[in-house]
């Protein structure tokens, strides 16, 4: 079942057009990315999803409903998390999420949340006192207080160093885990990567192509190697290679062997070839990266 | 709404600027309260104007700008609460925090100084709530046109020092050139104090200076909530 459906949605401010035609649905339970550089259009987007901006034309619907007509029925079953808003530097971490939690008509119970997010520690601690990860983790909170059916984060790691990164996408995880949607806004790939059952791909105001994260990598690897001198029955054996399932293409040029596959390919070859004690060096495997795929369905480089 | 007027409260007692709005007129009255004759109308009046006045123009302004800035606001109106709500609670705070000023100060001075307190209590009232209408105005429109809480802060500081000078809380009226005097008179926080001292003297405020005060109250909220921004 769709939870969020946008159907040529389009907004402009003054002469700029920041949305020219953006269409995407989101199922329940997954994670959906929204993944493109800075100024493409993402967070107006959501903002429009999220009812907190007017689209100048298309349609949306959020759990069946409009987000500008029915914006509190519609705020009453989602979770956002803005990018960019701070909360007052001396509210204490519990005095937020119980003011939050007054919001909903069915909220969580936030100290629940306190434990779930490791901020049981910080409870009185003030706002302006917390490190940018345990403010990011106060921030996530806030935005699955109100018991939503779908939360909207924006620009989460935004500001973290690695560490904390890794651990906020683990933390994402356990929200889908516990059954709700996420919609996720990124201009990070790894992230993406990471996360995502799916991705819209952002560029210029467009969605340029909506698919999984493997999908849009998709297409083929390649894998170099080169043949050890003198090891004459290798010859054979490296041409053979064109006759594995995942290979689509060996080409060879003395010593050199390029090997072209999908999916699992690289793991085939180098079974084949230990198979066939074919002695190989300066093994190298080139993966597309969605960075790759950005490139080649936009035309230009990301960032 | 409960819940985030307590919580507000919490905040306001948190925020150093609502503790010297408190004190500073406070600290003013006593010094110079010392030294004047007990029969005295003037300093009284004017340490409330001076209390009504810093927190319409420093605390409120301050506050809201702020609260825009740090996008509370817009992470409000993402929520089933109307952000509205927290300006109505902030409103009614502030006004809250001005009575209380206003409440020490006549408490320190009928007590403590021994001065005169007026005997038009319901005219007293009526020139406060005209004279707090008009200074909030004042503050909402900083809030609104104020880019964050710095700048409203600063738009606050200089509107307040120019209009405290004309209305006649910097330098006795007598002492002023009679032009700037005058025309001091018809400014907000001039037509607050001037009422407030025609109060405190025993007579009826006048009439043109409470219109002049509901005037600005009126005309300047409606530009500021034409000019107000949430984000």
């Amino acid at each position: 079942m769709a939870v969020i459906e946008v159907t040529d949605l389009r907004k402009k401010y003054a002469d700029l057009t920041v949305l020219d035609g953006v269409s995407f649905s989101v199922e329940e339970g997954e994670i959906f990315g929204i993944l493109g550089p800075n100024g493409t259009g993402k967070t107006t987007t959501v903002e429009c999803v999220e009812g907190l901006r007017r689209p100048d034309g298309g349609s949306i619907r959020v759990l069946g409903l409009d987000p500008v007509r029915d914006a509190r029925k519609v705020r009453e079953q989602i979770g956002v998390q803005l990018q960019q808003t701070q909360l007052p530097e001396s509210i204490r971490v519990w005095e937020a999420l119980d003011l939050y939690a007054s919001f909903y008509a069915n909220p969580r119970d936030w100290r629940e949340l306190l434990e779930e997010w490791g901020l049981a520690d910080k409870r009185d601690a003030r706002f302006g006192k917390l490190s940018g990860g345990q403010q990011q983790r106060l921030f996530i909170a806030l935005a699955l207080v109100g018991n939503p059916r779908v939360a909207f984060l924006d620009e989460l790691t935004t500001g973290l160093d690695p560490q904390a990164r890794r651990t906020t996408w683990e933390l994402v995880k356990r929200v889908r885990a516990s059954g709700v949607t996420v919609v996720l806004v990124s201009h990070f790939m790894d992230e993406v990567e990471e996360l995502c059952d799916r991705v819209a791909v952002f560029n210029r105001g467009k969605v340029v192509a909506i698919d999984t994260p493997a999908g849009l990598v998709g297409g083929e690897h390649r894998m170099r190697f080169t043949l050890m001198a003198g090891d004459a029955s290798g010859r054979g054996d490296a041409a053979d290679l064109e006759n594995l399932p995942e290979v689509t293409d060996v080409s060879r040029e003395g010593n050199r062997v390029v090997v072209t596959g999908r999916g699992d390919f690289a793991t085939a070859v180098t079974a084949h070839l230990a198979r066939h004690h074919v002695l190989v060096s300066d093994l190298r495997i080139d993966k597309r990266t969605l960075d790759d795929a950005f490139t080649a369905l936009t035309g230009r480089s990301f960032e | 709404m409960m819940k985030l007027a307590v919580v507000e409260t919490k905040l306001l007692t948190r925020e150093p600027g609502a503790l010297f709005s408190l004190l500073i007129p406070l600290f003013i009255l006593v010094v110079f309260g010392s030294s004047i004759e007990p029969g005295d109308t003037v300093l009284l009046p004017m340490a409330l104007a001076i209390a009504v006045g810093m927190v319409g123009l420093y605390l409120l302004p301050t506050t809201l700008a702020t609260y825009r800035e740090r996008g509370i606001l817009r992470r409000l109106s993402a929520t089933p609460v109307r952000p509205g709500n927290l300006l109505v609670v902030q409103l009614i705070l502030q006004l809250v925090l001005a009575m209380t000023a206003c409440g020490l100060l006549l408490a320190v001075a009928g007590t403590v100084l021994g001065a005169h307190l007026p005997a038009g209590v319901l005219s007293a009232v009526l020139v406060f709530l005209l004279g707090t209408a008009s200074m909030f105005a004042i503050g909402l429109l900083i809030a609104a046109l104020a880019p964050n809480g710095r700048t409203a802060n600063g738009i606050g500081v200089l509107l307040y020092f120019p209009m405290a000078y004309l209305a006649g809380l910097m330098q006795p009226k007598d002492q002023m050139p009679a032009m700037v005097a005058r025309i001091g008179e018809y400014t907000p926080l001039g037509a607050f104090g001037q009422s407030m001292r025609e109060v405190w003297a025993g007579g009826a405020p006048s009439p043109l200076l409470l219109g002049v005060l509901a005037a600005y109250a009126l005309v300047v909220s409606i530009a500021a909530a034409k000019f107000f921004r949430w984000e």
